[in-house]
């Protein structure tokens, strides 16, 4: 093991191109390299961005067919999906925060799902349903965490107007959302998808 | 306000009471209603719908059913109902009730163009005789017919069959049941030779796994699957597989969805028969013992028109039916191609699920029952399919025994009692007898008490058949009893419709609503409903179920049996019979139809004086005698001591119905098997009695594919069937306000893709094209039923939405049945295909 | 006396209506006119959702559900109902509770819990839609028939 590390430790130095990339510069000037950096990092940070982006819509997600016969499948027959005005939410709207460092952390966690993909450890429909309890919880303990955020991105309680929901909606929000004894996802859990087994989750029998 | 007297007593009293106590009462104080006046009088009768036989309370107040409840006492149900059945009180008292005869008139006469108008019973049979006694004479009886039900009661359907058979002498004689479970009637003569299944319902609560073979029976049998669910929720080891072309209630509720591509479920049994052979899960000692191996002949055509180029093409078109002797290896053989991988690719069903199906057939600990309806037998392969699933329990043992059981559900109230049992088919006579075999129609003649050779031989005209000819101008007198088959036909546009109003016929629908059916007829008889008469159910257990009269019907409606006596009666011997016949046998000449069928001392055999007091029955009083009991003893006479043996009359009327064979008056659970079957001879084990050797056929088929599969033109699968709330084609359910309004109107299911393929929407309106017609309809992506992309479904309840304009008539070639699960359809915008030129 | 005479009125008008009533279009119950028409589909309809308690025909009649269900889980997994109308969810959701006789299993013997026999409340309690009715039902409730006097005039 030791040995190991040394060999590689070795092969790194040893590398002709990081020798030349650990030695100071000759023949450059420092104006260069500072707006070299500088661009250098501009273009970075918007392949960053952009990557960053391609990666947080809807058709990226359901292009593992995990996310796409699964999931997606079971949105298309909710009103998430499908609605009066046609306002629809897309896969990111609810599982990929807003805020950027949020956001960051879950596509950190999101490496778990990719690396879940490659290792094929859903990839029958069997799989996901003996999975799903388990997934469910992560997503359930994230937005209760958060107060339901994603919800609340587009479902602010301010702006409800208990006059356009029916009463036992209406009744429901009085007396739970606004007093903020309970948070979106305490009640609404199975809109989008499917419910796995609900066995011991609060508030189902 | 005008007081009646019981609340001019009552005030008088309070009043009284209030003076004795010396206060003073409001003027407008009233008692809560007691006593008499809350009694309501509770009589027991079964559920009016489907083929499960719950049983049914009804209070009655005044004439007048207020209150259903489901019954307690009813093995079947156990106090529980379905929606429909909990709305039972109301299905009687739509507005637009018939309540006299209607008959297309001009200038005063009848006229096959004239407008409806009210006329008498009289004038009605007048005009149906004249018309009958017409057709008789140009073309002989095989111009007659009858389009019967299998909600029929049983002496409706007895008396029918009489006047048919033995009245008019034809066999142009079938029941609606021909669309609805004629694949399974078949397959069980061909595999048992006795109709009907050998378990019954308690096999609910004593097997291991359920596989339901293309049912939704969380829809369609809403009773039966509490029974699943109650065992499968109670016992975790239980499993429920669901087999269907989608996904819907049923499979919410199951362990295992298998959504196979529309036809394949043949591979898919033939897999798991291979599978059995192969991991040496075949109970050789059984088969042995108790099994013969039979070859289908293959190849064999869709039951649509001769000259159809499908038709011409197959090489056993006309003898589909026959089998040939054969072997196990050459069995084992046949089913070797049905390999996994093969399998699995035909039919879009992932391996893992198809072995793990196979293996509950295969675990000998597993006991299985396999239910099927609709899907298997409205099938173009749909005996095939019946008897595939027969192999798999003959092979592995599993049958004839608590939870073992391969169990075919029924969609109609006594499509086992009245079309199966008394024989409304056009090929039966009572008790499993067949109309081509001399034994038997003599058998029949002793009974009925009617000369030697009366009966015809020839087999009738069945469901399809007999619009075919009423198109082709074949058949010219036409009655359609208890059935609205112009909404569910299939194909009707093309097949259906025109043979109603073919100028050379005549079209008589007896029917208690104005139907689809009964606008395109020439004559309209009222018909009286359920507990407006006497009646009696068989369901899909075998059992037995009897009501009384409690209600009487509106106006002059009058029920089918009433109808089809009176009508006998403008018949004489000389009119329809044979001079031959009446030569030889003088004393039957210029007798009425009804002396002959009805008046001959069997049937008319108990007088009134033994009807319950307690109930009327306006048909006993009409015709001077106890005319459901006596047509019902006549008819006993069929079964009793050949395993088909029901009890005496009033015994029914005390119990909430007995399971056949009735013998020394204790009903039959599991048939065929010793110990619980009275029939099957000591030591035998088990004896599949129905056949000589007392052995069942094991009959080995191929995959075929259907009559018609989705192209580039027409794209999509075509799926109809029902719903929960609404029975068959509705005209019963969309007259009460809380089934309308909890499923208000038919929609095409579809998947959002394929909705989004053609830039449709939910709600969007469209139209549904086939090759042979259209209707429009609504798309909804959402709801009960999940369609896989390339399926669509649409139920057939509703009479603005016709889907059998659109279905093909294609039958399975054996039972005749018609395939409503299977045609290539596509789906456009309603306003865009306004442009274009409609097929 | 005067209940009686209702009665036969009643018997009577069927009679008297039948002509009318057949010369009505009514596509959605006897089919087009003539069956070979085309007709549009009907609209398809809005669900009631006013939580407005229904009065039942009769006692046994299951209640129809005022609101609606659409996506509701009644699967292996979850029954979406009993997470308002179960016994120890009523305080809260403020729902009725499932009736007693829910409680009961196929042999009459009481459970703690939902029956299993029950799990499927939609075989029997159903949604409704705000559709008018196609025709009128003349389904008499029992206490007009007890006490017709007391009863608002009928109709629906």
């Amino acid at each position: 093991m030791a040995a190991g590390i040394a060999r590689a430790w070795d092969w790194f130095w040893a590398n002709p191109w990081i020798k030349t990339a650990t030695r100071p510069p000759v023949y450059l000037s420092l104006a260069f390299l500072t707006l070299g950096g500088f661009v250098a990092g501009v273009a970075f940070w918007g392949a960053f961005n952009t990557a960053l982006e391609a990666t947080n819509t809807e058709k990226f997600c359901t292009s593992c067919h995990e996310m796409e016969s699964n999931v997606f499948e079971e949105l298309k027959g909710t009103i998430h999906f499908t609605n009066r005005s046609g306002v629809r939410a897309t896969c990111p709207d609810c599982h990929v925060p807003h805020q950027w460092t949020n956001k960051i952390a879950r596509k950190m966690q999101a490496s778990k799902e990719v690396w879940g993909h490659i290792f094929g450890s859903i990839d029958t429909r069997e799989k996901f349903l003996a999975l799903r309890r388990h997934l469910a919880d992560r997503e359930w303990a994230r937005m209760k965490a958060n107060d339901s955020l994603e919800c609340r991105n587009c479902h602010s309680s301010e702006s409800m107007d208990l006059t356009k929901q029916n009463p036992r909606a209406a009744s429901a929000h009085e007396r739970f959302l606004f007093t903020g004894e309970k948070t979106c996802i305490d009640c609404h859990k199975g809109i989008a998808h499917r419910l796995p087994d609900m066995s011991g989750v609060p508030g189902w029998q | 306000m005008d007081l009646t007297r019981r609340t001019l007593l009552k005030t008088q009293a309070a009043t009284a009471a209030a003076a004795a106590a010396n206060v003073v009462l409001p003027a407008s104080a009233q008692n809560i209603p007691t006593g008499e006046d809350i009694q309501l009088q509770w009589s027991k009768a079964p559920c009016r719908f489907c083929g499960t036989g719950c049983g049914v309370m009804v209070g009655v107040k005044d004439g007048r059913v207020v209150a259903t409840h489901g019954d307690m006492k009813a093995e079947v149900n156990r106090g529980l109902n379905c929606v429909k059945g909990y709305f039972l009180s109301k299905i009687m008292y739509g507005s637009d009730r018939l309540t006299q005869p209607l008959m297309r008139m001009k200038n005063g006469q009848y006229a096959k163009d004239g407008e409806f108008q009210p006329v008498s019973w009289d004038q009605a049979f007048d005009e149906m005789a004249r018309q009958w006694k017409r057709v008789l004479k140009e073309k002989g009886p095989e111009a007659v017919g009858m389009f019967g039900s299998g909600q029929w009661t049983i002496w409706e359907g007895y008396a029918a069959s009489k006047l048919m058979r033995a009245g008019f002498r034809t066999n142009n004689l079938d029941p609606n049941a021909r669309h609805c479970m004629a694949s399974a009637a078949v397959t069980f003569i061909r595999t048992f030779g006795m109709d009907e299944p050998m378990g019954c319902y308690d096999d609910f609560e004593n097997a291991d796994a359920f596989v339901l073979w293309g049912s939704n029976m969380a829809e369609m049998h809403p009773i039966l699957w509490t029974r699943v669910t109650d065992r499968r929720l109670s016992h975790p080891h239980v499993r429920i597989a669901t087999l269907s072309t989608y996904e819907h209630r049923t499979t919410d509720l199951s362990d295992m969805a298998l959504v196979f591509k529309p036809g394949t479920d043949l591979a898919i049994l033939n897999y798991i028969a291979n599978y059995l052979i192969q991991n040496n899960a075949v109970n050789r000692e059984f088969m042995d013992k108790h099994v013969n191996i039979r070859m289908a002949n293959t190849d064999i055509g869709y039951g649509l028109r001769p000259d159809h180029v499908l038709e011409q093409r197959a090489q056993h078109a006309n003898d589909a039916q026959v089998s040939q002797p054969s072997n196990f290896e050459a069995y084992a053989k046949l089913m070797s191609e049905y390999t996994l991988e093969r399998v699995s690719e035909l039919s879009g069903v992932s391996k893992e699920k198809l072995e793990a199906l196979a293996k509950l057939y295969a675990d000998p600990k597993t006991k299985v029952m396999s239910l099927w309806t609709m899907g298997f037998n409205q099938h173009v392969r749909g005996v095939w399919a019946n008897h595939m699933v027969y192999n798999l329990h003959l092979m592995t043992g599993k049958i004839s025994e608590p939870g073992n059981s391969p169990f075919s559900l029924t969609g109609q109230p006594s499509a086992c009692g009245t079309a199966r049992e008394v024989g409304t088919f056009a090929h039966r006579l009572p008790a499993d007898m067949q109309v081509n075999n001399p034994e038997h129609r003599k058998h029949a003649e002793e009974i009925w008490k009617l000369p030697h050779g009366l009966l015809p031989e020839k087999v009738g005209y069945h469901a399809v058949q007999q619009d075919r000819m009423l198109k082709d101008g074949k058949l010219n007198a036409y009655w359609i009893m208890c059935n609205n088959n112009l909404q569910t036909a299939p194909n009707t546009n093309n097949e259906t419709y025109p043979g109603y109003r073919n100028p050379s016929n005549f079209v008589v629908v007896s029917d208690a609503y104005p139907t689809v059916t009964a606008m395109a007829a020439d004559l309209i008889l009222p018909a009286a409903m359920w507990v407006e008469k006497e009646g009696a159910y068989g369901n899909a257990e075998r059992r037995t179920h009897f009501w009384h009269q409690l209600v009487n019907a509106p106006g002059d409606a009058r029920s089918d049996l009433w109808q089809l006596m009176e009508f006998s009666k403008r018949f004489t011997t000389d009119e329809v019979w044979p001079k031959e016949i009446l030569d030889a046998n003088p004393e039957y000449k210029g007798m009425s139809l009804f002396d002959v069928l009805y008046a001959n001392g069997e049937v008319n055999k108990f007088p009134v004086s033994e009807l319950d007091p307690a109930y009327e029955n306006r048909e006993s009083k009409a015709f001077g005698f106890y005319v459901q009991k006596g047509l019902f003893e006549e008819y006993a006479a069929f079964g009793r001591g050949h395993g088909h043996d029901l009890a005496p009359f009033e015994a029914y009327h005390q119990v909430r119905g007995l399971r056949w064979p009735v013998v020394d008056g204790k009903e039959t659970l599991w048939r065929y098997r010793e110990g619980l079957d009275p029939y099957v001879e000591k030591g035998a084990g088990i004896q599949f009695y129905g056949n000589p050797d007392k052995k069942a056929n094991l009959v080995a088929a191929p995959y075929e594919p259907p009559a018609e599969v989705p192209d580039s033109e027409y794209d999509l699968w075509l799926v109809t069937g029902r719903v929960l709330e609404h029975w068959h084609s509705g005209s019963m359910t969309l007259r009460v306000p809380e089934l309308y309004k909890a499923f208000s109107g038919a929609v095409l299911f579809m998947h959002p893709d394929d909705a989004a393929k053609r830039n449709l929407r939910r709600g969007q309106e469209v139209r549904i094209v086939s090759r042979r017609g259209e209707i429009r309809s609504r798309v909804e992506t959402r709801g009960r039923n999940k369609m896989p992309p390339g399926v669509v479904f649409v139920p057939f309840f509703d009479a603005s939405q016709l889907i059998n304009k659109v279905t093909l008539d294609a039958t399975d070639p054996i039972s005749k049945q018609t395939d409503f699960k299977k045609c290539a359809v596509k789906v456009v915008l309603a306003a865009t295909a306004d442009a274009g030129e409609r097929p | 006396m005067r209940r009686l005479a209702f009665a036969c009125l009643l018997s009577l008008v069927p009679c008297l209506t039948a002509g009318v009533i057949l010369a009505q279009e009514a596509p959605r119950l006897r089919g087009p006119d003539p069956f070979t028409k085309e007709i549009p589909a009907p609209p398809m309809q809005r669900q009631v959702t006013n939580d407005v308690r229904v009065r039942r025909n009769y006692p046994d009649q299951p209640p129809v559900i005022p609101h609606a269900i659409e996506g509701y889980a009644v699967d292996l997994n979850a029954n979406k109902c009993m997470s308002c109308h179960a016994r120890k969810f009523t305080e809260q959701s403020q729902a009725p509770m499932i009736s007693v006789t829910h409680y009961q299993d196929r042999d009459g013997n009481t459970l703690g819990g939902l029956a299993p026999r029950r799990y499927v409340c939609v075989s029997c309690h159903v949604p409704q839609t705000t559709a008018s009715p196609l025709v009128e039902n003349r389904f008499t409730d029992m206490d007009a028939l007890t006490e017709p006097e007391r009863q608002p005039a009928r109709g629906r």
